[in-house]
């Protein structure tokens, strides 16, 4: 059945295929449509780079009215990332506008890693590190990426 | 405890209270009479009495669904009312709305997604061409029709919402006076004005009005002294077309005596 959800979900498929953004990429999985699988490569010149992470998104029908769930499913060492997968993000909670599509939430995450946010921490650990031990965090954030290759 | 994730938790709470004001009150409601109010007012003398100096300016309202949208739900409601009978302002109103797409990707708006939500906001604005309505009748129910169907509906209320932060932005030296607080008139855009569900203020009101060209009336009325509900034009000295009940918090739509 169409819905103006899934519409728009195929329209922002086609957009990501045909001008896809550096370094990340997303489909939805074979059955449904609601359910996406995503990549983003860690940037360059950051700790993150070289790494795979792998998201997964689940729309509800009132996208794009409100945003998705988006849940990293590599282990990610980040202060806004909660040992869950779940990303504290502004635009995928209070200030989220149904003017984003996917393209834009995977670059959002992608400049999220470069540029953490340590003052709303999701992974309090991670944040601290960040702050105070800048080498100690990028020693951990490494671990994930060499993690990121076997997952 | 302070790395779980709360916010998914805090969304979900939220969730399921906006589900259960959904299976309450439709999008928009039927013609009630002014006099339905009284139902929520027992025993409450400063309502009833301004609830009777209502009566004798408004005859019938409309309700529409608290859920942060009301003012541009009930604003798009009764602006194409008006304007479905109005052959002249609808002229001028489509191809301003029609123009207003080169003009928010000139200001910087996405060209991909905001296209999506101009040609279902322009589809809608078509079906209610007074060229094609042949009875008052049969365009209020289409106009019901079309506002309790959630995809249009919602859809609406996003383009309302993006030409109300273009005008923002458009005019921010001027709009910047108006927000309170330390919020850049960008930050404001992006948290108060175009995410659904945000509750509207004056200044929400003021550069939509601006925007489109319009005047609104809204009728205030709340524990305020004097017994008579206050109304308020924006922009002040033209001609309303669209008039509101505002109680603390929420939007209702107005049809005048005649």
């Amino acid at each position: 059945m169409s819905t103006p959800a899934r519409r728009r979900l195929m329209r922002d498929f086609k957009r990501l295929q045909e001008d896809p953004p550096t370094g990340v990429s997303g489909a939805p999985t074979d059955n449904n449509i609601m359910i996406w699988n995503a990549v983003i490569f860690g940037p360059h010149d950051t700790p993150f780079e070289d790494g795979t992470f792998k998201l997964t998104i689940e729309f509800t029908e009132e996208y794009p009215n409100k945003p998705p769930t988006v849940r990293f499913v590599s282990k990610v060492f980040h202060p806004n990332v909660y040992a869950d997968g779940g990303i504290c993000l502004d635009i995928l909670q209070n200030r989220w506008s149904p003017t984003y599509d996917v393209s834009a939430i995977l670059t959002s995450i992608q400049s999220l890693l470069s540029d953490p946010n340590p003052n709303s921490p999701a992974n309090s650990t991670a944040a601290q590190l960040y702050k105070e031990n800048r080498r100690e965090y990028e020693k951990r954030v490494k671990a994930c990426v060499e993690q990121s290759f076997i997952d | 405890m302070e790395n779980e994730n709360r916010d998914e938790m805090i969304i979900k709470q939220q969730r399921e209270i906006e589900r259960e004001i959904c299976e309450a009150i439709p999008l928009v409601s039927q013609l009630n009479e002014i006099g339905s109010l009284n139902d929520e007012y027992e025993n409450d003398e400063v309502y009833i009495n301004k609830i009777k100096d209502l009566q004798t300016k408004y005859r019938y309202m409309r309700r529409t669904r608290p859920d942060g949208n009301c003012f541009f739900r009930a604003f798009a409601f009764a602006y194409l009312e008006y304007l479905g009978k109005n052959t002249h302002d609808y002229i001028s109103f489509r191809s301003l709305a029609q123009e207003s797409k080169e003009k928010l990707i000139k200001l910087g708006f996405p060209q991909f997604t905001l296209e999506d939500f101009h040609d279902t906001f322009m589809e809608v604005v078509k079906k209610f061409d007074p060229a094609e309505i042949s009875l008052d009748k049969d365009m209020t129910e289409e106009l019901s029709l079309t506002f309790n169907e959630q995809g249009y509906s919602d859809y609406v209320v996003v383009y309302l919402r993006l030409l109300t932060s273009g005008k923002l932005q458009e005019e921010a030296d001027f709009y910047q006076h108006f927000i309170e607080g330390n919020f850049t008139i960008e930050e404001f855009r992006h948290q108060e004005v175009e995410p659904m569900y945000k509750e509207s203020d004056h200044i929400h009101i003021i550069a939509l009005c601006s925007a489109l060209d319009v005047c609104v009336r809204v009728e205030y009325m709340d524990r305020g002294d004097g017994g008579k509900i206050k109304a308020h034009d924006f922009p002040e000295g033209k001609e309303p077309k669209v008039f509101l009940l505002y109680r603390p918090g929420h939007y209702d739509i107005l049809y005048p005596n005649k």
